[in-house]
């Protein structure tokens, strides 16, 4: 349990867990199957955000966070992030409905389960049995970019703090 | 601890957890809070209805639907309250509340079953994980279980579903 810092490499075969978007099951009550998603493989080569949250669905998170990101993904985009992740512990079956629920249409930015809170725990940023909130960028799997949020409001892991880091690199 | 069976008295101190839903908009999070059944289901006929998980495919195709659909022929037959539990957070409940129209039906509740543990205590849990075995009971006026069934194949629904209850009343 080692707190990720700028310059490490991400650790490797990190696997979280999601339901790929589905336009025919895209509707808020129908489920999908979940598949694994393998961090080595996938942010290969990709500049990638990484944000943690203690949960889907709960007040923070939803009221102030996520927004945060979701209505800035043209900034994003403009500074070269190809893939947006956003991790907590809840079961795929949540964080696809949560993803639904804030009307993400395709897979810029995924919602993805941390099993058994996993990755959080090997890094040592969990709240409880929860993932802590926190923010990774990833460039081509070297860590950029770490800072775990100190208390309960949203600083470090903010939208704001990640562009402005973006756009000084 | 074995599962209630019909004749059985309903225990004493049993709760769970809820975030009352006061809106349609799942992205707008409730405040949890303690749901005692000691008072909650006092003088009440009560159905009682576990899932697996919100949000999941069986539970949401199959499962949870029909009660929502046949809310008024439970009423219609005398029970006053329907419960649905699961191992997911109030926050997640609420949500799966919402985006399955139960805003406006105030006798329909969403409840955290991570407070006293009701299903692993008293009735069946899944056998994954922590998650909430595929059951229903129902509790009567004067807190005598008269109903109580547990899928046997949580894939299922069959002896726990609205219908099997119904035809039960």
């Amino acid at each position: 349990m080692t707190a990720l810092q700028p310059g490490d490499t991400f650790p490797s075969d990190v696997t979280f867990s999601y339901i790929p978007f589905d336009e025919a099951i895209s509707n808020g009550t129908s489920c999908g199957r979940p598949v694994n998603y393998n961090t080595s493989k996938e942010f290969a080569n990709k500049r990638v955000i990484l944000v943690s949250v203690p949960g889907a669905f709960t007040p923070t998170c939803s009221a102030r966070h996520l927004p945060g990101l979701l209505e800035n993904l043209d900034r994003f985009k403009a500074l070269g992030v190809q893939q947006i992740t956003i991790i907590a512990y809840n079961d795929p079956y949540v964080m696809n409905a949560w993803r639904k629920n804030n009307e993400v249409q395709d897979d810029y930015v995924l919602f993805l389960t941390d099993p058994a809170t996993a990755f959080a725990k090997q890094i040592g940023w969990t709240k409880g049995e929860r993932t802590g909130r926190f923010a990774i960028v990833i460039d081509g799997n070297k860590v950029t970019y770490a800072a775990k949020e100190p208390g309960s409001e949203i600083t470090v892991s903010s939208a704001e703090a990640l562009l402005n880091f973006l756009e000084q690199i | 601890m074995a599962p209630l069976k019909a004749g059985d008295k309903f225990p004493k101190g049993v709760a769970f957890i809820w975030a009352p839903i006061t809106s349609d908009d799942a992205t707008v999070c409730g405040i949890p809070q303690d749901f005692e059944a000691d008072k909650e289901f006092t003088g009440k006929k009560v159905v009682i209805v576990s899932v697996p998980g919100a949000f999941t495919p069986g539970c949401q195709a199959n499962h949870l639907p029909p009660y929502l659909k046949n809310f008024d022929a439970l009423k219609s037959k005398g029970v006053d309250i329907v419960v649905v539990i699961a191992s997911n957070d109030a926050w997640v409940m609420n949500a799966w509340g919402k985006v399955n129209g139960a805003n406006g039906k105030d006798s329909f509740y969403f409840l955290s079953d991570t407070k006293t543990k009701f299903s692993e205590n008293y009735g069946w849990a899944a056998g994954m994980g922590d998650r909430n075995g595929r059951w229903a009971m129902v509790v009567e006026k004067d807190g005598t279980v008269s109903y109580a069934e547990n899928e046997p194949s949580p894939g299922q629904v069959t002896v726990s579903g609205a219908e099997a209850v119904l035809a039960k009343l």
